[in-house]
């Protein structure tokens, strides 16, 4: 069950504040409510709980004391018209204005001219607009203009039954659907009181390792193209490839869409199907090693990532990273450990070869996860996985919580059910937390090397944009 | 290297892949319009080993200047009709529209209706539809190479 605390609004930068320098919290994100209030999730270890405040029109702005709250003040701005006392200049984030004074940081000086990339970009990519401010080839700046994928799904998934939501946030993003799914649903059980049986903990699991698999792929693969190197994105897309057909032979689907319910298992997996697929992941994971040992002694791409896009520890715990971007840079968060909705004893997650944050240290990171991730794959694939149904068991929560490890980190869905329906939903995906620290890196270092580190983060726009 | 390139050989000889005689070469630029990314990963296999669209003549081009085809994902959010219209416009004619999925032929939207066009159809002509959500590369392949080959015709 999950704590709501309301606090008197003009106590809310001091209990932000005790939170986190006393109580040694970690700022999980912050939503505004159909009655206007103005609640943040503070969370430490596996343990969360939600502060809130009757906001009215204004609140006390906390981003100096939680850089990582920027950008949900700023949200809260542009969609519910909430004003933030101390966040000077509030600039526009999902609103576009046309005023670039709105919106972009001025920098000045000698030799300083902007670069205007997006939202449409050169290849396959979601659309997104970044603003550089350079000298010569070196980055000062980047300002980031996303939300250009807004579909309003928050805003669409209210009235709707606990059911219908779940496609709102199952659908807010392809890459992301099961983590997006599975936080949604445990939102929504956290609300109900519903605990997940030993066998959903396991089905869940898999589930997600399963989407952690195929986009840990892709992303090395995605690097590769960040360099050049041809023949490792060739390789590596091919191995996602085969992982997704996996996915699609035991669940349905390549992209696992529909193979979370809420309050039990979408389906079951029967002892063939099983063993099928662990012996279909076993061979793969034979294979991902063998490309992997050849990337490892490949001069050329090593050279372009070392010391490239750096986030350094103290700049990821300021903003609030999260994922592997995090652990790359030695701050070692992960919303699997200690997390009892899933089955997650036997993770033993993966020391970061180089903690270094740099391209180099979040290419290494991956791969060593993958090898964890198959493993654990190994082991709970190991029996069948039966039908199963979460069950009565705890007291309701009045704010469902939901924080699943997704491949780019803790996404943590909020649902807050009014008369059995969603009277709120909120879906701050690990992309929305860490789309700030991709501009942090990018600071200092050569633009045409951009392209490299915003691949070596992949986030999504979808579930970024919602 | 050698081992990427002996894998890749094997699966090219997995796959299975044949030349076909398909007339003619069409150049596609890709704008994704709010769409869930699903979309995007599938198209973007298609010039995987698995698949290797170039083989037929099909190509993802840069610029929408360099195209034919506009395929387009997603439910076209308001915020995206702007340089959606903007590519459209910098294509050379005759040029053609595909909506890829089905969030761009209409299907099954679940955003709100103020923050989103709800089809590519209500903005542009579309000549290729491709649903699913999303479609398998080879589904996309199909649709495209039909696409190539009546237009040849
Ligand atoms: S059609 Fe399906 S896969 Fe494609 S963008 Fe829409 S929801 Fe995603």
């Amino acid at each position: 069950m999950t704590q709501l605390q309301t606090v008197a609004a003009d106590a809310w930068r001091t209990q932000i504040e005790a939170a986190i320098t006393q109580r040694g919290e970690r700022f999980g994100g912050a939503w505004v409510t159909a009655d206007r209030h103005w609640r943040a999730l503070l969370v430490k270890g596996a343990d969360a709980r939600v502060i809130s405040c009757q906001a009215g029109e204004r609140v006390d702005s906390i981003v100096d004391l939680v850089p990582a709250a920027g950008w949900d003040e700023r949200e809260a701005h542009d969609l519910h018209a909430l004003s933030f006392d101390g966040h000077d200049q509030l600039r526009a984030l999902i609103e576009h204005p046309t005023q670039g004074e709105r919106w972009i940081t001025p920098v000045r000086g000698d030799g300083v001219h902007q670069v205007a990339v997006g939202p449409i970009h050169a290849g396959v990519i979601e659309s997104g607009h970044f603003r550089f401010h350079v000298v010569g080839e070196r980055i000062l700046h980047l300002d980031t203009r996303l939300f250009y994928k807004h579909r309003g799904l928050e805003q669409a998934a209210v009235g709707s039954t606990p059911q219908e939501g779940l496609r709102h946030a199952g659908r807010a993003c392809g890459a992301c659907a099961v983590a997006n799914s599975l936080a949604y649903a445990h939102a929504v059980e956290d609300a109900s009181g519903l605990w997940p049986s030993p066998e959903l903990r396991r089905q869940r699991t898999v589930l997600l390792e399963l989407e952690r698999v195929y986009n840990h792929l892709n992303d090395i693969s995605a690097i590769c193209a960040g360099v050049g190197y041809a023949a490792g994105t060739m390789a590596f897309a091919a191995h996602k490839d085969r992982a997704q057909n996996l996915n699609a032979r035991a669940f349905g689907h390549r992209f696992l869409f529909g193979s979370v319910a809420v309050g039990g298992a979408a389906r079951a997996l029967p002892a063939p199907a099983a063993a099928e697929l662990r012996g279909g992941l076993a061979e793969l994971r034979g294979d991902v090693l063998a490309s992997w040992r050849e990337l490892e002694f490949a001069g050329s791409l090593h050279a372009r990532m070392d010391a490239v896009g750096v986030l350094p520890a103290e700049a990821a715990l300021r903003l609030g990273t999260v994922g592997p971007a995090a652990r790359a840079a030695g701050v070692a968060i992960d919303a699997r450990v200690g997390e009892r909705r899933l089955e997650y004893d036997a993770l033993r997650p993966a020391a970061a070869p180089r903690p270094d944050g740099d391209v180099e240290a979040r290419f290494q990171l991956r791969a060593a996860e993958l090898e964890v991730s198959f493993e654990l794959l190994d082991e709970l694939l190991r029996a069948p996985l039966p039908a199963s149904a979460a069950t009565r068991g705890l007291r309701a929560s009045p704010v469902g919580v939901g924080r699943v490890e997704s491949p780019r980190g803790e996404t943590v869905c909020i649902v807050e059910l009014q008369a059995g329906r969603v009277g709120r939903l909120h879906l701050r995906s690990a992309a929305y937390a860490n789309w700030p620290s991709v501009a942090h890196a990018s600071a200092g270092n050569l633009l045409p090397d951009f392209p490299l580190i915003n691949k070596s983060f992949e986030l999504c726009y979808a579930c970024c944009d919602r | 290297m050698f081992v990427l390139l002996r894998q890749l050989q094997r699966i090219r000889a997995q796959a299975g892949l044949h030349r076909t005689d398909t007339p003619g070469w069409l150049a596609i630029r890709h704008v994704d319009a709010g769409s869930c990314n699903a979309c995007e990963h599938e198209l973007g296999l298609l010039t995987s080993p698995w698949h290797d669209l170039q083989r037929f003549g099909l190509d993802l081009v840069a610029s929408p200047r360099h195209a034919e085809l506009l395929l387009i994902t997603g439910p076209v959010t308001t915020r995206m009709v702007g340089p959606l219209l903007s590519a459209y416009e910098a294509m050379p004619e005759p040029r053609l529209v595909g909506a890829l999925g089905d969030c761009a032929l209409g299907c099954n939207l679940l955003g709100e209706a103020a923050s989103m066009v709800g089809s590519v159809a209500a903005l542009l002509p579309v000549d290729v539809q491709i649903p699913g959500c999303p479609p398998s590369p080879e589904a996309i392949a199909t649709a495209l190479l039909r696409a190539l080959a009546e237009r040849a015709r």
